[in-house]
């Protein structure tokens, strides 16, 4: 998977116009919007063009430059929103806040103008696209929900794992145990000295993989013991 | 799973969120699916020196991967259900 904002070539668009989609691994067009503007960070506005959601990207074509885009995945998409507040941006859009690479290439050397430009580009974390109709930004934003619902994050995230405010907690490698024989002496949400359960849900992560499966607690409302 | 069904007890509460990129955003849950998407609607950014684009923001879709804490009204939290719910995610997980 590929962080951060990607620009689209005369190769990535078919004779049609249209972005070429990833057909082979699922990828369908869901919503074409014609006379969008994009912004990219704090640049000016682009030429009008067409914004293009698939299942699995957002990409927008410009109607002048045939052969200029740009694309990014819904994984790199951390949050999205319509702005409609003139104060903050003229024209009503949508607001897009993009996960980019970590800022490791600052010492990169890019001599050529398009490296250069690319290199950019993976440090745009903001985007606005502006539709010329205003009327639209609802169904926009309603449909960008929905496709970044068709794309959680891909099995073997490394980062499950309970996580306790406390990081004096003893890692003893054999938690269930723990749990299991400590519990109706000391309850799980004082087992770390801390005495506020409230404080300790606050604490917990929920990018936890196991969190994932709506569908086995569902199906086993009473779990039996292992 | 535990936390999908928790988070759905909060609907209509404001929370915070805070994301990994440090931007906290306080408002209404709107809702929340199974991968902790969480959408709000009356939004404010908490740091609004820092991320002065999202003051116009009302309301918004968070990506659950990029959450690092949600933090709850204290009234929102039923201390009683939620021992016994970490207890059987404890055995039962």
């Amino acid at each position: 998977m590929v962080l951060g904002l990607q620009r689209l070539t005369e190769q990535d668009i078919e004779a049609s116009g249209h972005p070429c989609l990833d057909v082979a691994r699922g990828e369908e067009l869901v919503h074409v919007q014609r006379d969008v503007a994009i912004v990219l960070g704090d640049r000016l506005p682009e030429s009008p063009g067409t914004l293009y959601i698939s299942s699995r990207r957002v990409m927008w074509l410009s109607d002048i430059n045939r052969g200029k885009g740009y694309a990014v995945d819904f994984f790199s998409i951390s949050l999205h929103a319509v702005s409609r507040d003139p104060e903050a941006y003229p024209s009503p859009c949508i607001y897009l806040q993009i996960e980019a690479d970590a800022f490791e290439d600052d010492e990169s050397e890019c001599s050529d103008t398009e490296f250069a430009e690319d290199s950019d580009l993976s440090r745009v974390t903001e985007m606005r696209l502006v539709p010329s109709d205003s009327n639209q930004l609802n169904t926009l934003f309603d449909i960008f929900c929905q496709c970044a619902e068709l794309n959680p994050e891909p099995e073997g995230d490394d980062e499950s794992g309970w996580f306790f405010g406390d990081p004096g907690l003893p890692d003893d490698g054999d938690q269930n145990e723990w749990q299991l024989s400590e519990e109706l002496a000391n309850p799980i949400g004082y087992a770390n000295g801390n005495h506020d359960l409230a404080h300790s849900v606050l604490q917990l992560q929920i990018d936890d993989q196991r969190f994932e499966d709506a569908e086995e607690m569902e199906d086993h409302p009473h779990h039996e013991p292992n | 799973m535990l936390f999908f069904s928790y988070f759905k007890e909060l609907v209509g509460k404001e929370v915070t969120v805070e994301l990994k990129n440090d931007l906290a955003i306080r408002g209404i849950l709107h809702s929340v699916d199974q991968y902790l998407n969480i959408k709000l609607e009356n939004t404010r950014v908490v740091d609004q020196d820092k991320y002065p684009h999202m003051l116009s923001v009302r309301n918004c879709f968070i990506r659950g991967s990029v959450v690092r804490y949600v933090q709850l009204p204290p009234d929102g939290v039923d201390i009683d259900i939620l021992h016994d719910a970490t207890r059987r995610e404890a055995r039962g997980g």
